[in-house]
């Protein structure tokens, strides 16, 4: 039976064969989105810097990530100087041995896409001062974290547990005027993990452009 | 870059030029929407309360949103100046017409809004001390979308005379058509079941929602997932919606938001529902349904994708060609040609081109229909059901035996049909050749579900035109080979001379024949069990019995023939749809497998912390048993999931199961296989492609 059964299976086989080649071209593609409390997961991605980095080369160190695109309003906001609300947590960050991660999903030719060069030049230009700058044009990293919008906030804790994913504040606007009337939830965030605690509001609802996916 | 734009069109127009077609890209001056204060009457009276508008008209390609923009945007909204003659109290709260989907990426990111026109109502209360003039000044604030989003401001204001009543008819029209589209309170009841993911939302109405109805829910806020499906299953009194919930999504005392109901060739209708936490209503919940039309208006598929998904039917039309049913079939079809080739009867290749097509092609329209009636019946829409059916296998599986004697020569079906030397000529070999193409598709049949799974499983919750012409597309890449083969003068020259060789290849061919007919007998071991078997096996008997019989010449043998080969395919299938003889043989399962699939076990799974990787197979899908050989049943994968303490699971569909058909649908399948992988800690899975290799499961399990 074991083997009358291999054999037919072969000659499915056969059959199949030809079929899987055309069935892997249209296989879809795998989508997952973190909970938080759990682990985040494991990616690795090529920096604009030209190295490539994964999340487990912070093994220890608190880490953000911040889904960005210069072209959408919702991130100028944020990058607009003054305040420079971005820039000023990034620098925050960097000064507490926070790794902070931007991360750019836009696909090429949609808006916020950037190479290296161009990936630098807008750090510059923006006077930010991200850890890393990831560039995600396949949408990789976004889709495995369920990045909705730009901007789009995850923070994972030292021991690698997703401990916060979503807006940056509470105020879903694409105004600047709105910036200091609002509750920054990254910060919020931050401050409970160095203390120690469990973060307060580990969920909120992310606000801002869609993102530029392929 | 807009700045750009107006200095070249004004440039345009300061030499005259008419450019109406740059000027019309923006509207005004540059926004990408139009707003405007509309008022049902030009002229109140103090104290009365009446109905303004904001109204949105937008350019082409570009959306607004609805209260809840769903993942991205943000509502709209209309803020009085200070400088406004009324107060904030006299307006009254702005009023949401239904809202349509707007998908932005594919199973990621949903939006819930507006294009072309929207028209907000809002009541407005006149101040008892309004005298001479009511003046409403305000700023519409809103964001705007195509594939980027800008934030655009808008100053709009509105004058009203107090005074004795006077109507703006054509406004006061165009405000209550768009009040009509308001959602307005549910007649039924809406509960919540919220105990296991996914949520059912249970909608109960009297007389159940109108025939043919897509019913989809938008929430008021982000309890759920936006961009996930949600699978209807609907009953006598009313329907219930699958609803997968957000990473972090609670039900707080009650799911409240709207549903949006599409019936066929009606307006699209939303209710307001608040739904409490219960048990699913008795009869909401009795059968899947496949919209026709699908709810809020994204499940028609564009033109774009329509033909892509044609284009991919059409090649594996192409393809089928060389699966070993369909093959030897169409090797005979390549011998007649050669035949008539050589015969001099070349001109005749083409009408018989021709033929051969519109067999293949009815056929194929045949199937796409019977794939619709069963959708209709059931609700399922799943590929490969053919092979889920014991009668059809059994039936199947004596084709296949038949086809393979007369390949060997036992016996000849007449030159109408074998169409073979001179005879193709002539109307029989029209007839002959239309045969020949319908029984090519038949054969074909058993190849056609597994094969095609991811590429139709996209078509099979369209409306039925666009199934018939994905099938018919499917049909025609299949005959190609052949109507090129016939049309393009010279091209049959190349084949080889006819000779002996053509008998031997022929026979050689039944071999394919019978291997397909032992496959399906496995499968019908699988769901009728070994009594089937027997009877297809003696049906089989009886089929040679026919052909020995049938040789000699006289009536009575004819008979004696014909009553023979009604029994070899009556009595198997007869024997093979009794139920009780079912629920036989060994499901097709990995010798290490943990447990059967269900929804709970795959939560209970994860709760515990472990991985759990789900295997959708079935015994007739022959996908599924590649990869059970080459991979999920080796000694390397299963060390890898031992050392990874992976739980194994099997959701076995070689009989139908509603909820593997569920799961299936939510995931965009049509059938199996499905591979999905749940690492440790996740909610979601990943969903695998469907050719599986050793390194691609083993790298996954190992987290590489």
């Amino acid at each position: 039976m074991q083997i009358t059964r291999r054999h037919l299976s072969l000659a499915a086989g056969m059959a199949a064969a030809v079929a899987l080649t055309a069935g892997a071209l249209i296989a879809s593609t795998a989508q997952a989105a973190p909970a938080t409390g759990t682990p985040a997961p494991a990616f690795s991605g090529l920096t604009s810097a030209g190295e490539t980095i994964s999340l487990a080369d912070f093994a220890g160190k608190t880490v953000v990530m911040e889904w960005t695109n210069d072209g959408c309003p919702f991130v100028k906001k944020h990058y607009t100087t003054p305040p420079s609300n971005m820039q000023t947590l990034q620098k925050g960050a960097a000064a507490n041995d926070v790794v902070w991660i931007s991360v750019i999903s836009s696909a090429e030719g949609e808006q916020g896409y950037a190479d290296a060069a161009r990936a630098n030049e807008l750090t510059a230009s923006r006077g930010a001062a991200p850890a890393h700058l990831v560039l995600d044009a396949e949408g990789t990293i976004g889709k495995l974290y369920g990045a909705k919008t730009t901007p789009h906030m995850f923070i994972i804790t030292p021991d690698g547990n997703l401990a916060y994913d979503g807006a940056i504040d509470s105020k879903a606007s694409a105004k600047v005027a709105d910036i200091g009337a609002a509750t920054n939830y990254v910060t919020a965030a931050l401050a409970d993990l160095e203390a120690g605690k469990p973060v307060a509001t580990p969920v909120t609802k992310p606000y801002g452009c869609a993102v530029k996916y392929k | 870059m807009i700045r750009v734009y107006r200095a070249l069109v004004l440039a345009l127009a300061g030499l005259g030029l008419f450019v109406p077609a740059v000027a019309a890209q923006a509207s005004g001056d540059g926004r990408r929407a139009e707003a405007e204060l509309i008022s049902e009457r030009t002229s109140v009276l103090p104290g009365e309360t009446v109905f303004i508008a904001l109204k949105m008209t937008m350019d082409q390609g570009w959306h607004i949103y609805w209260r809840n923009a769903g993942d991205a945007g943000l509502p709209p909204q209309l803020i009085l100046k200070e400088t406004a003659g009324i107060g904030e109290e006299a307006l009254g709260e702005m009023m949401w017409p239904l809202p349509k989907l707007l998908p932005v990426v594919d199973g990621e990111i949903m939006d819930y809004g507006y294009d072309d026109e929207a028209v907000f109502a809002l009541p407005l209360t006149v101040p008892a001390d309004a005298a001479g003039e009511v003046r409403i000044e305000a700023v519409a604030d809103y964001l705007i979308c195509e594939s980027v989003c800008i934030p655009e401001t808008a100053d709009v204001s509105l004058v009203l005379a107090v005074g004795e009543p006077e109507e703006n008819v054509p406004a006061g029209d165009l405000i209550g058509a768009w009040i009509a589209k308001v959602p307005r309170s549910f007649e039924g009841e809406a509960r919540i079941d919220d105990a296991t993911a996914p949520w059912t939302l249970s909608l109960s109405l009297a007389g159940g929602f109108p025939e043919g109805a897509g019913v989809r829910f938008f929430p008021f806020e982000h309890e759920i997932s936006h961009p996930a499906d949600q699978p209807q299953r609907v009953g006598p009194n009313g329907a219930s919606l699958l609803l997968t919930p957000d990473r972090a999504g609670q039900v707080g005392e009650a799911l409240e938001g709207i549903i949006r109901v599409d019936a066929p060739g009606a307006e699209p209708v939303g209710y307001v529902i608040r739904a409490e936490r219960g048990e699913v209503f008795a009869g909401t919940a009795d059968a899947a349904f496949v919209p026709v039309a699908g709810a809020g208006e994204v499940a028609g598929l564009s033109w774009q994708g329509l033909l892509s998904l044609a284009g991919f039917a059409f090649l594996g039309g192409l393809i089928l060609n060389l699966m070993p049913c369909v093959l030897p079939v169409l090797s005979m079809k390549a011998l007649g040609m050669v035949s008539a080739a050589a015969s001099g009867h070349a001109g005749e290749l083409r009408s018989h081109g021709l033929w051969y097509t519109g067999g293949v092609l009815v056929s194929f329209a045949a199937l796409a229909l019977v794939i619709l009636a069963v959708r209709q019946a059931t609700g399922f829409a799943t590929l490969g059901f053919q092979l889920q059916h014991a009668p059809t296998v059994a039936v199947l599986a004596l084709i296949m035996f038949a086809v393979g004697l007369w390949l060997m020569g036992f016996f000849e079906l007449g030159s109408s049909i074998t169409n073979t030397g001179s005879s193709l000529a002539g109307r029989g070999g029209a007839m002959g050749a239309f045969f020949t193409g319908v029984l090519a598709a038949v054969v074909g049949a058993p190849c056609v579900g597994p094969f095609l799974g991811a590429a139709l499983g996209a078509v099979m919750s369209q409306p039925a035109p666009a199934v018939v012409a994905v099938f018919l597309a499917m049909g025609f890449g299949m005959a190609l080979p052949f109507l090129v083969l016939s049309f393009v003068p010279g091209l049959h020259r190349l084949l080889p001379k006819p000779g002996k060789w053509m008998d031997t290849l022929k026979q050689f061919f039944a071999f394919p024949m019978f291997l397909t007919a032992a496959w399906l007998l496995s499968v019908l071991a699988d769901l009728a069990g070994a009594g089937a078997v027997g009877w297809t096996l003696a049906g089989a008997t009886a089929i040679g019995f026919a052909v020995w019989i049938g040789r000699g010449a006289g009536p009575a043998r004819r008979a004696a023939a014909i009553a023979a080969l009604i029994a070899a395919f009556a009595l198997p299938a007869v024997q093979a749809n009794d139920p009780a003889a079912s629920a036989g043989g060994e499901p097709s399962v990995p010798s290490y497998a943990e447990a059967a699939w269900s929804p709970a076990q795959v939560d209970a799974l994860l709760a515990e912390g472990r991985p759990v990787f789900v295997d959708f197979t079935a015994s007739w899908c022959a996908s599924c048993q590649v990869n059970k050989l080459t991979t999920l049943d080796t000694k390397r994968v299963k060390a890898a999931f031992d050392a990874a303490d992976v739980a194994f699971l099997v959701a076995d569909f070689t009989q139908k199961d509603p909820v593997i058909a569920d799961e299936l649908k939510r995931r965009g399948r049509a059938g199996v296989p499905m591979y999905l992988w749940y690492p440790a800690g996740s909610r979601e899975p990943q969903i695998l492609p469907e050719l599986l290799t050793q390194e691609l499961v083993i790298g996954l399990v190992e987290g590489r």
